[in-house]
C-alpha cells in the first residue's frame, strides 16, 4: 500500500527524519477563536440588546403580513418561451484564449448556464472552468454600463463623430493608425477589419496575444512555408511527449486537446492506453497526469530537445548538430520515440522559434505529420507575432502612431514592458479602446468604447480550418454597449449592422461551399440552430518539409533559480479575474484559492529555511508568499499569472501580484521564464486560503491505483481488495432494495485530469455560494465537490492523482442515523436528500459523514455586504437557476445529484408516456466534463452505461470497508509504466532525489 | 351576457394584430431558429376556435362546428377560415347569413395554411364523429356536465350555487379578543393568588391558571401553523377579471388561458394578446361595462404587461409542478384552486400547506398502468398480480419524500 500525502508539511509528518514539522498554518487557524463569536462574557448591556431584540422581533415576526407578490404577464409572449421550461441556444465561445462550441442555458430570457456543445467535432461537449464561470461575467456589475470619454459618461452619436471625423483627418495626412487586436477567430471580422483597412489604408493590424505561440507560428513559416499551430492528435498518439506544454490546462486548447488526450486513457472499451511523458520546470496540471515526468530548468528545454533530436537524426541519417551535453539522458527517450513512430507526438510549450524548430524536426523524423499532426487543418487560436507588437511600442514611443484602437487587449496590463507602451500611448494622438470591461488600459486613452458581452453578441468563429462555429445573442443588451464590429462598421460610414454583415459574409463564402442546403434561409437557420458548421475533412496535405539549421546556443541558461511564469486553471490570463467563481476555485496543485504565489521546491525551501507561507522578496522588489510544491525542480519557482490587477472591479483589484513584468523578451520573442532569480526571506508571513488540508479522510485506502502492464496481467490488479471486502460486509440488516430507479455515479480516475470544470460547473447548477478568502481559511468553503488531489512516492518528483468528491449517496448513510430532526432522509431512488428547511443546524451529520462532503452555512452569504460577490447585488443574481433553493444561514447543504434534473427528466419521460432512456440525464459535473470521467444512470438497469462500469473489476467505491455502500463508484488509476522502465535510464540526473529510488517504489504492497 | 355584445361593423383590432404579427416575426429574426408553429397539432389549433365554437356542445359565439364538413364545401371554408370578412363583403349568401344571425360578430383572420386547415377540419369531423366532444368551449372542467347538444348555453346560468363557497375567513375566530381576556384572567388570578387573596381555596386558582395557558397555547399554536400561509387571501386584482363569468358562465376552459400548465411548472398567466382573441370583438362586460376590459387595451397600447397579484403562492424552499399534476397525475385544477368557476375575484381555498399536501400525496393514485414511465417499477407490479397491493398511491413512488419537492 502506498502512502498518499495531501501536502508537503504532511509529507514531512511522514517521512522527513530530523525536520520537524512546522505547525500547520490551519490547524493554527482553527485554535484561534473565531473572530466572529462574541465573547464568552454577557454584560447588562448585551443582555439589554438581546432582550430588545427578541421583543422586537417577535413583534414583527407576528404582526408582519405576507408580501404582496406580483405576476407579470408577457404581452405577447414568444412562441418559444414558456415560462419555467429552459431553452438552449447554441453559440460561440472564445475570448481570446479559449474556444469551445457551447450550449447556453436560457430561463425566461437569461442565460444561467454554459453547457458544451456536443455537435462540436472539437470540443464534442466539453468546456473549461473559465468557459462555464463566463456566465457569471455578463452579470458582473463592474462591466461597462455607457461609453466614455476621457472617463466621462458620453453618447454613441458623439463618440461615433468624432472618432469617424479624426479617422478620416489622419488617413488624409497619411498618419498612421493601428488596431491592435487579440487573436480574431471570425472569418466575417478578418473581412469586416481587412473592409477597414481599406476604407483607412493608412491602417495597419497587429495582433497581441498575452500569452504568446509567436515561436509555433514563425517555426511553421520556418518549415512549412506557413505561419501556423497544426492540429495536434492525441488521441492518435500512443507516445506523448510534451515539454513544458500544459496542454491539459492552458496551452492553446485545451479542452479540445483534454477530448482527445482522455480518449485514450479510459480503458472502459478498449484496452489501449497511450503512455504520457511530461518534461517539465514546474508542477502542471498536465505533468501531474504524465505517466512519468521529468523535472528540469525552462533554460535547459532547448538543449535537452537538441539532443534528443541529435540521437534521433543520427539513427535516421539526418544532419547532426552540435550540442553540448543533455542535463537529462535521452538515449531512452530517442529509442522509445523511434519505437513508436508514427504513433508517437512531441510538443512544446516555449516561445522561442529555435526551440520549435528542433520539435518540428523531431515531429518530421519519427513522421508525425500525417498522423498525429495535421497539417491540413491548422488552428487559429494564436496568431500574434511577438516581433509585431515590440515594434509598435517603439513606434508608438517614437511618435509615429498617429491612432491607436485596442480591442479586447490590455497590453498597459498583461505587456512585460507596459510602462514603455503606456509611455508610447500618450504620445499617440487619438486612443480608442473597445472593451467589454474596465481595464488597466481602458483607464489611459480617450474614447472607451463599451462592448457587449459575447452573450449579447452576434460573433463566427473558425477555431480549426474547415471548422465553422456560430453565436447567437441569448439576451438582449443589459447596457448602453455595443458590439466592436458595429463600432468599426460606423466608422467606416457603413450603416450595416454587423449582424446583416455576418449573414451576407456567410451568404458570400461559405453558403457556397456546401451542397445540403439548397436555400441560404435554410442553411443559415440550421447553423444557428446546430451553432456548428464542419466541412468534410479533406485529405491531409503533403506539406513540404524545409529543413532549417537549428541553433545550439539557448539563451538564459543560468547556475541560479530560475522563475517559471504559468496561468492558473481558473484565472488563466486574468482576463476574467472579477469572477468570484474563478478567484475561489482552488488550483488542482496547490489547492490555493484566491491567491498567487512561488512555487518552490522542498530542496531550495530547506536550503533557504522556507515553509509554506512565508513572504519572500523577489529580484528585491515583489514581496510574494511561497508554497512548498511537491514536484517543482530544484533550482526553480514558479509563479501565477493573471493576478495583481488594478482596474478589473472590486473582486479582482488588488488580489495578488502581478507576474506579467518578470516575462523577459529575448531575440524577439516572449520567454515566460526568467533566469537569475534572487529570493530573500522577509521573515514575514502572509496567510494563503488553501483547502487542501480540508476535509481529508485521514489516510485511509482511498486512492486505488496499478500499472497498465499488472493490469493487462489481472485488471482486478490494485483493487484486489475489493472483492474481500465485499465477501466481508456481512449484515444483520436487510440489503435496501430500491424499485424502479437506483441512481448511481461511476467515476474514472485513470480519465479525470483534475481541472476543475466539474467544480464550477457544479457551483453555477446549484447556487453554490462564494464566502471569500477568510473564510476558505476556516475550511468553509461551499464547493459541492471537490477535487482531491494527493500525492505518493518522494515530494520531489511525486506521482499525482486527481480525485472527485462529491456526496457519495450512501445506501447505508451515517449522516443520516444521526439528525435529530431527520432532515437528511434517503430516498427510495437512492439519493442521500437533503431538506434545507427541516435543518436545525446541528452539524451532527457533517461531523459522522467519512467523506467530508457536507458543508456548513455558517453566515447568510446572500444579501449580506460582508459577503460582496455575486449574491450580494441583484444583478448578479440573476445567474441563479430558480430551480434550486438559496441556502440560508444556519443549514447544511450538499452535492444532490442534481435532484432538480433528476425530477425534470423524468417528468418529461411521464409526460411523453415513455421510460426513462440510459442517458436522459446528466449531472452537471458530467455533462461538459472534457475528460468524459463521469458517468451517471440507473443502477437497476443492467444495461446502463453506469451499470456496465459498476462490474468493471477496477471499480471500487470509497472507504467501502465501513459499509456505508456508496452509490458513487470509482475505478483504478492505471498507470503507463512499462516495467522494462526500470531497466531504461530515463534517470533524471538534476533534482536531488534519483530517479532509480523514484521507479523502485512502484511497487503496490 | 352574449346578447350583450356589440355588433359594431369593424371591432377587430387589425392594427394590434399586425403589431403582434410583427413582433412575432422579429423574434423569429432575432433568434433565427427554424420556426416551428406551436399549432401544428390539429387538437392545439382548434384550441384557438374553442373560444367561440364547439363540436356538438351547441352554439357558443359562433355555431357548432359539428359536421360542418358535411354542410359546406371545403374550398369556401377554408377561404372563410382564413378570411371571413373577405367572403362577407363580397355578399356570399350564406356567408352573410350567418353573419346576421351570429349578432354581425366577425371571424377573426387566421394565417393558416390549406394543409393547417385542413388537418383541423380532419379533427372536427372525427371528433364529432366520436361524440365524446373533448375538445370545445362547453368542456371547461370546473363546470358540470355540458348542455345537450343544440341547446344554447346562454339560455340559462349554466352554474347551478350549489356548494357553498368558504370565501371568507372564519369571523368566529376573534382569536386575539380570546387571547387578551385570557391573559387578562391569568393574571387576575395570579394577583388574586400572591396578594389580594379574595378567593380561599386555592386550588381553583390553579385550575383558571392551568385553563388559561391552555387556552392561550392552543392559540399560539393554531397562529402559528398559520403563519406564512394565505388561505383565504383575496387581494383586489388591477383588473376586475371575474372568473365566474369567463371558466363558469362562458365555460371557457382553464387551459385555454393558463396554457402552460400541462407543459410547464407554472400554469401560466395568459399573455395581454390571448385577451385579445375574444375582447377584440367582446368590447363590453355585464357588469363593468367597458370599463375594466379597456384596461386591456390600454395594455397593449402603452406597452405595460398587466400586474396580477399572485394570490397561491408556495414559498421558495418548495418545488411544485403543474404539468406534473395536471398532465401526468391528471388532477383537475378544482381539487386545489376551489371551484373556481363560482368566484367572480379568487381565493385561496386550501392551505397549500405541506400537510395538506401530503394528505393528497398519501392517498392519490398514480397512473401506474397507463404511464409506460412506470414499467420500470418491476417490483410493484409483481405486488399487484400478487394481490398484496390493491393499488399504488403517489407515497408507494416515494411521493412523500423531502427530495421530491424540497431542493
Amino acid at each position: 500500500m502506498k502512502n498518499y500525502y495531501s501536502s508537503y508539511e504532511e509529507y514531512q509528518e511522514i517521512r522527513g527524519p530530523g525536520i520537524i514539522p512546522p505547525e500547520s498554518p490551519h490547524d493554527a487557524e482553527r485554535n484561534e477563536p473565531d473572530e466572529e463569536e462574541p465573547s464568552m462574557s454577557t454584560s447588562r448591556r448585551d443582555f439589554l440588546k438581546l432582550m430588545g431584540f427578541s421583543l422586537g422581533y417577535a413583534a414583527l415576526a407576528t404582526s408582519c403580513e405576507n408580501p404582496v407578490r406580483k405576476a407579470i404577464p408577457y404581452l405577447n409572449q414568444p412562441l418559444e418561451i414558456t415560462p419555467g421550461i429552459s431553452n438552449y441556444y447554441a453559440s460561440t465561445f472564445f475570448d481570446g484564449d479559449e474556444y469551445a462550441g457551447i450550449l447556453v442555458k436560457t430561463r425566461e430570457g437569461r442565460p444561467i448556464k454554459i453547457e458544451g456543445n456536443g455537435l462540436s467535432s472539437l470540443t464534442k461537449g466539453g468546456t473549461s472552468a473559465r468557459i462555464q464561470a463566463s456566465v457569471l461575467n455578463l452579470y458582473d456589475l463592474a462591466r461597462l454600463k455607457h461609453p466614455l470619454k476621457d472617463n466621462q459618461q458620453t453618447s454613441w452619436e458623439s463618440i461615433d463623430s468624432e472618432i469617424t471625423s479624426k479617422l478620416s483627418q489622419i488617413s488624409t495626412q497619411g498618419g498612421k493608425i493601428v488596431l491592435l487586436t487579440s487573436t480574431i477567430i471570425s472569418p466575417s471580422t478578418r473581412q469586416l477589419i481587412g473592409d477597414f483597412m481599406t476604407n483607412y489604408p493608412s491602417t495597419q493590424w497587429i495582433t497581441y496575444d498575452s500569452i504568446s505561440a509567436s515561436g509555433i507560428l514563425e517555426a511553421h513559416e520556418l518549415n512549412f512555408g506557413q505561419r501556423m499551430i497544426p492540429d495536434y492528435r492525441f488521441d492518435k498518439a500512443k507516445l506523448i511527449v510534451a515539454f513544458n506544454a500544459d496542454f491539459l490546462g492552458n496551452w492553446i486548447a485545451p479542452v479540445t486537446y483534454a477530448k482527445r488526450y482522455s480518449q485514450g486513457r479510459q480503458l472502459t472499451e478498449s484496452d489501449s492506453m497511450s503512455r504520457h511523458i511530461q518534461i517539465e520546470s514546474y508542477m502542471s496540471l498536465t505533468g501531474s497526469n504524465a505517466d512519468q515526468r521529468i523535472q528540469i530548468k525552462p533554460s535547459q528545454e532547448g538543449l535537452m530537445l537538441l539532443n534528443l533530436y541529435n540521437r534521433i537524426a543520427a539513427q535516421k541519417g539526418a544532419p547532426v548538430y552540435p550540442a553540448d551535453p543533455s542535463p537529462v539522458e535521452t538515449a531512452s527517450l530517442a529509442a522509445d520515440l523511434l519505437q513508436h513512430e508514427g504513433a508517437s507526438l512531441v510538443i512544446s510549450g516555449s516561445n522561442d522559434p529555435n526551440v520549435q524548430i528542433i520539435v518540428n524536426a523531431i515531429n518530421y523524423l519519427i513522421g508525425s505529420y500525417g498522423t498525429t499532426i495535421s497539417l491540413s487543418t491548422p488552428l487559429t487560436l494564436k496568431q500574434g507575432i511577438d516581433r509585431e507588437m515590440i515594434t509598435l511600442v517603439e513606434e508608438m514611443n517614437d511618435g509615429k502612431v498617429a491612432a491607436l484602437i485596442t480591442w479586447n487587449v490590455n497590453p498597459a496590463y498583461d505587456y512585460p514592458e507596459a510602462a514603455r507602451f503606456i509611455s508610447g500611448l500618450q504620445k499617440t494622438g487619438l486612443t480608442v479602446t473597445l472593451t467589454e470591461r474596465p481595464d488597466e488600459t481602458s483607464q489611459l486613452v480617450q474614447y472607451v468604447c463599451a462592448g457587449n458581452n459575447y452573450l449579447e453578441s452576434w460573433c463566427d468563429a473558425e477555431p480549426l480550418k474547415g471548422h465553422f462555429s456560430l453565436g447567437q445573442p441569448v439576451i438582449p443588451r443589459l447596457f448602453d454597449t455595443r458590439q466592436a464590429q458595429d463600432c468599426l462598421l460606423r466608422w467606416m460610414g457603413n450603416e450595416k449592422d454587423y449582424y446583416t454583415y455576418l449573414q451576407e459574409y456567410w451568404q458570400n463564402n461559405i453558403f457556397p461551399q456546401q451542397s445540403a442546403k439548397g436555400l441560404f434561409t435554410d442553411f443559415w437557420n440550421q447553423c444557428v440552430h446546430d451553432g456548428i458548421f464542419e466541412m468534410p475533412p479533406s485529405e491531409d496535405v503533403n506539406t513540404l518539409y524545409t529543413p532549417v539549421r537549428m541553433t545550439s546556443s539557448f539563451p538564459g541558461v543560468t547556475a541560479g533559480i530560475e522563475l517559471v511564469l504559468y496561468q492558473k486553471m481558473g484565472i488563466g490570463t486574468g482576463r476574467h479575474a472579477n469572477n468570484p467563481w474563478l478567484q475561489e476555485l482552488p488550483d488542482p496543485i496547490t489547492r490555493a484559492t484566491w491567491d498567487n504565489y512561488l512555487c518552490i521546491s522542498p530542496s531550495d525551501a530547506h536550503e533557504l529555511d522556507l515553509a509554506s507561507e512565508d513572504v519572500v522578496l523577489l529580484n528585491g522588489n515583489l514581496e510574494i508568499p511561497v508554497i512548498v510544491q511537491p514536484g517543482q525542480p530544484g533550482g526553480t519557482v514558479s509563479m501565477a499569472l493573471g493576478y495583481g490587477r488594478t482596474n478589473c472591479g472590486k473582486v479582482a483589484n488588488g488580489i495578488g501580484k502581478n507576474a506579467y513584468p518578470l516575462i523577459t523578451m529575448t531575440d524577439g520573442h516572449r520567454n515566460y521564464f526568467s533566469g537569475n532569480v534572487r529570493l530573500e526571506k522577509t521573515g514575514k508571513t502572509y496567510p494563503l486560503g488553501r483547502t487542501q488540508t480540508h476535509h481529508t479522510m485521514e489516510g485511509r485506502a482511498i486512492v486505488r491505483e496499478t500499472t497498465v502492464e499488472e493490469w493487462h496481467k489481472n485488471p482486478k490488479s490494485g483493487n484486489e481488495m475489493h472483492q474481500d471486502i465485499v465477501k466481508q460486509n456481512l449484515t444483520l440488516y436487510q440489503l435496501p432494495v430500491f424499485d424502479g430507479i437506483h441512481w448511481g455515479m461511476a467515476i474514472n480516475l485513470n480519465a479525470c485530469i483534475g481541472c476543475g470544470n466539474c467544480v464550477i460547473s457544479c457551483q453555477a447548477e446549484n447556487n453554490v455560494a462564494v464566502i471569500g478568502k477568510e473564510q476558505v481559511r476556516m475550511r468553509r468553503i461551499m464547493h459541492w465537490m471537490r477535487i482531491d488531489r494527493y500525492y505518493s512516492e518522494e515530494a520531489d518528483n511525486p506521482e499525482v492523482v486527481h480525485m472527485p468528491v462529491m456526496c457519495q449517496h450512501c445506501d447505508n448513510a451515517p449522516c443520516e442515523n444521526v439528525c435529530p430532526v431527520a432532515a437528511t432522509p434517503h430516498s427510495s431512488e437512492g439519493l442521500n436528500q437533503m431538506a434545507y428547511n427541516r435543518c436545525i443546524g446541528t452539524r451532527y451529520c457533517m461531523n459522522n459523514c467519512p467523506y467530508r462532503v457536507r458543508r456548513f452555512n455558517w453566515f447568510e452569504y446572500a444579501n449580506n455586504d460582508k459577503f460582496d460577490y455575486n449574491l450580494n447585488n441583484e444583478l448578479s443574481k440573476l445567474v441563479l437557476n430558480p430551480d434550486v433553493t438559496v441556502r440560508s444561514r444556519g443549514v447544511v447543504e450538499k452535492c444532490s445529484f442534481c435532484v432538480h434534473r433528476l425530477q425534470e427528466k423524468k417528468l418529461e419521460a411521464k409526460l411523453e408516456n415513455r421510460t426513462l432512456k440510459d442517458g436522459d440525464i446528466k449531472t452537471a459535473c458530467q455533462e461538459s466534463c472534457p475528460a468524459d470521467a463521469i458517468v451517471f444512470g440507473d443502477m437497476n438497469d443492467p444495461e446502463s452505461a453506469v451499470s456496465r462500469l459498476m462490474v468493471n473489476p477496477r471499480t471500487y467505491q470509497l472507504l467501502e470497508q465501513i459499509h456505508t455502500l456508496p452509490s458513487v463508484h470509482y475505478m483504478t488509476k492505471v498507470r503507463n509504466m512499462d516495467p522494462a522502465d526500470k531497466k531504461r535510464n530515463y534517470k533524471n540526473t538534476y533534482p536531488i532525489v534519483s530517479g532509480e529510488e523514484t521507479t523502485e517504489n512502484i511497487s503496490h504492497e | 351576457m352574449i346578447q350583450r355584445i356589440s355588433a359594431r361593423r369593424n371591432p377587430f383590432r387589425r392594427n394590434h394584430l399586425f403589431v403582434f404579427v410583427f413582433l412575432v416575426e422579429l423574434v423569429f429574426i432575432l433568434f433565427a431558429h427554424t420556426p416551428v408553429r406551436a399549432q401544428e397539432d390539429p387538437a392545439t389549433l382548434f384550441q384557438v376556435c374553442a373560444a367561440c365554437h364547439t363540436i356538438g356542445k351547441g352554439k357558443l359565439v359562433g355555431p357548432d362546428l359539428q359536421g360542418i364538413t358535411e354542410r359546406r364545401e371545403e374550398a369556401w371554408l377554408i377561404r372563410f377560415i382564413r378570411n371571413s370578412q373577405l367572403i362577407i363583403q363580397e355578399g356570399d349568401p350564406v356567408a352573410v347569413r350567418l353573419f346576421e344571425e351570429y349578432n354581425k360578430i366577425p371571424m377573426p383572420p387566421n394565417d393558416l395554411s390549406d394543409d393547417q386547415i385542413r388537418s383541423l377540419l380532419k379533427y372536427i369531423e372525427t371528433t364529432g364523429k366520436q361524440g365524446t366532444g373533448n375538445a370545445g368551449a362547453a368542456t371547461a372542467q370546473p363546470g358540470p356536465a355540458a348542455p345537450p347538444k343544440g341547446q344554447a348555453i346562454s339560455q340559462k346560468p349554466a352554474v347551478t350555487e350549489e356548494i357553498p363557497l368558504p370565501l371568507e375567513r372564519n369571523s368566529n375566530r376573534n382569536f386575539l379578543a380570546i387571547f387578551l381576556v385570557t391573559l387578562l384572567i391569568f393574571f387576575l388570578s395570579i394577583i388574586d393568588l400572591a396578594v389580594t387573596k379574595l378567593i380561599k381555596a386555592r386550588f381553583i386558582h390553579v385550575i383558571i391558571i392551568l385553563t388559561a395557558l391552555f387556552v392561550m397555547g392552543e392559540i399560539v399554536v393554531v397562529e402559528a401553523k398559520s403563519l406564512g400561509r394565505q388561505q383565504y387571501y383575496s387581494p383586489d386584482q388591477p383588473v376586475k377579471f371575474s372568473h365566474k363569468i369567463h371558466a363558469g358562465q362562458n365555460r371557457i376552459n382553464c387551459k385555454y388561458c393558463h396554457f402552460t400548465a400541462e407543459e410547464s411548472k407554472y400554469a401560466g398567466f395568459p399573455p395581454v394578446q390571448l385577451c385579445m382573441n375574444c375582447h377584440s370583438l367582446v368590447k363590453e362586460g355585464k357588469i363593468t361595462g367597458t370599463e375594466e376590459i379597456s384596461k386591456i387595451y390600454k395594455a397593449l397600447e402603452t406597452g405595460k404587461p398587466i400586474p396580477w397579484i399572485r394570490v397561491h403562492n408556495l414559498p421558495d424552499h418548495s418545488y411544485f409542478n403543474h404539468a406534473q399534476h395536471v398532465k401526468v397525475g391528471k388532477v383537475t385544477c378544482n381539487e386545489c384552486h376551489g371551484p373556481v368557476e363560482k368566484m367572480d375575484r379568487i381565493i385561496q381555498v386550501n392551505s397549500l400547506g405541506m400537510g395538506w399536501c401530503i394528505e393528497c400525496h398519501r392517498t392519490r393514485e398514480v397512473q401506474f398502468f397507463d404511464n409506460e414511465f412506470y414499467t420500470r417499477y418491476t417490483i410493484m407490479h409483481d405486488k399487484i398480480k400478487s394481490g398484496e397491493k390493491s393499488k399504488v398511491t403517489v407515497d408507494d413512488m416515494g411521493g412523500t419524500e423531502c427530495g421530491r419537492c424540497h431542493y
